[in-house]
């Protein structure tokens, strides 16, 4: 370039680049200002959030919790083929029942035929997903009909809930008769 | 009423100098401090067995662990205990579900017919009736977050507030979601969903609370037939080393969009998507 068209004055340039710089250090500061402090403590994401995820409440506890006081109803339960069910299941969370160990409600018992759908939301045979391995089904009316009683029963009326096979046993052992298919 | 005390404490200190303080409050061990700010929640009943061996008490922000979850699906029946549980851990509201189980008909012309009434919270009450064909096959298959090794929601959040943990947990931040929905389009495998209450991004988090406690994530508590097991691959005696180890029939679901899932499944279908 011809050095007559170049100006000898820089101001403009100087005005641009002042604008660019102070604009820069204030997004800087802004970025600062709006972004949480623990914002890339171990990555692009709010590092107190780890401890936030840590203080969930735990509102399902185990088994083993609800047989602190629920002792007789221990023993049933955790020696029957039901062992693996959860309390819960039915009975619903134990936060709703115990909140900081203190009792603060009633928890929900099925009753009647509430406990019929309960049981066949696993044991109905109807539903052909079921691995044998896993379940054992029935048919409902055939299993009533087969067993020779009311098909208006319900299945609390021969079986315990908490333990099904307890007092069907009970009744084998003192006719001194052998379970079919017990695999037990 | 020395509680009230404390916190009228607090807020004075706040007031004083409101970075100083959550300087100090952060310089301090996070664990200590948070109960301070927060009031003291539901502290755990420490008698609580322990399910996981080694995660109580352990206060650094990452563990040593490699979680996998493992789906039995040859052991699945159904029922709808994991979904029930998982409701009722995270009061997840109605309509959405951070797990959910599928039924699955496959009729002998190979067509296949795939229901989750309401996720399968109600259990499976109903045969279908609509299938015209003899039924070849049939099974359940539970779904939940794949907790993927290269996680596509991670990667599109534009505010940070989804992350993968160093022990491979991928969380949501609450506090900084802004509810765009990203992660939820670009999750293959559609376990996100947004919160119609807070309005922010939610998934299953294998529930890290209670992992973090020792307890096993909860559908995997409740299961009763042993279908949903979880543990930790580093340890070589935990039964989920031993399944992914041992030759087994494993897959996983969309192997093909690159994630990486670290939840696998036992004896999956290749019609399941």
């Amino acid at each position: 370039m011809e050095k007559k068209y170049k100006s000898a004055y820089y101001s403009h340039v100087i005005k641009i680049a002042l604008i660019l710089i102070i604009g820069g250090v204030l997004a800087v500061w802004a970025r600062g200002l709006f972004l949480p402090d623990t914002m890339g403590q171990y990555g692009h994401y709010r590092g107190s959030d780890l401890e936030d995820q840590r203080n969930v409440e735990v509102r399902s506890h185990t088994n083993e919790s609800c047989y602190e006081c629920h002792r007789p109803i221990r023993l049933v339960h955790k020696a029957g083929v039901h062992k693996t069910v959860s309390c819960e299941f039915c009975h619903g969370p134990y936060a709703d029942h115990i909140t900081d160990g203190k009792y603060v409600a009633k928890m929900p018992v099925k009753r009647d035929m509430e406990i019929k759908t309960l049981c066949l939301r696993c044991h109905n045979e109807i539903i052909r997903a079921r691995p044998e391995e896993s379940i054992k089904v029935v048919a409902m009316p055939l299993h009533l009909e087969e067993k020779k009683v009311n098909v208006e029963h319900n299945c609390n009326q021969c079986h315990m809930v908490h333990d099904p096979l307890l007092w069907v046993k009970a009744a084998y052992d003192m006719m001194g008769l052998e379970m079919k298919g017990d695999k037990k | 009423m020395k509680e009230i005390i404390d916190i009228v404490d607090i807020k004075k200190e706040i007031k004083k100098d409101r970075r100083a303080f959550i300087k100090n409050v952060l310089s301090g061990t996070i664990a200590g401090s948070l109960l301070m700010v927060i009031p003291a929640g539901a502290a755990l009943d420490q008698r609580l067995p322990e399910q996981l061996p080694g995660m109580r008490g352990n206060d650094s922000p990452f563990t040593e662990k490699k979680f996998a979850f493992i789906v039995d699906v040859t052991a699945c029946i159904g029922c709808g205990s994991c979904c029930v549980a998982d409701k009722n851990e995270y009061n997840v509201p109605d309509g959405n579900y951070r797990t959910w189980v599928e039924r699955y008909i496959i009729d002998d012309h190979d067509e296949v017919f795939v229901d989750s009434p309401n996720g399968g919270l109600d259990g499976y009450t109903k045969p279908r009736k609509d299938i015209p064909n003899p039924v070849r096959d049939t099974f359940f298959v539970p779904k939940l977050c794949n907790m993927c090794e290269k996680p596509s929601c991670v990667q599109v959040c534009p505010v940070g507030a989804t992350y993968k943990t160093e022990d491979g947990f991928i969380l949501v931040d609450k506090k900084r979601c802004v509810g765009c929905g990203y992660c939820i389009q670009a999750c293959p495998y559609s376990v996100r969903f947004l919160n119609p209450v807070s309005r922010t991004a939610e998934k299953c988090t294998w529930c890290y609370h209670r992992v973090r406690e020792g307890l096993l994530p909860a559908c995997v508590n409740v299961c009763p037939t042993h279908a949903r097991k979880f543990g930790d691959l580093n340890d070589k005696k935990s039964e989920v080393y031993k399944i992914l180890r041992e030759p087994h029939v494993i897959s996983v679901l969309k192997p093909g969009m690159g994630n990486q899932p670290a939840l696998h499944y036992l004896g999956l279908r290749r019609e399941v998507v």
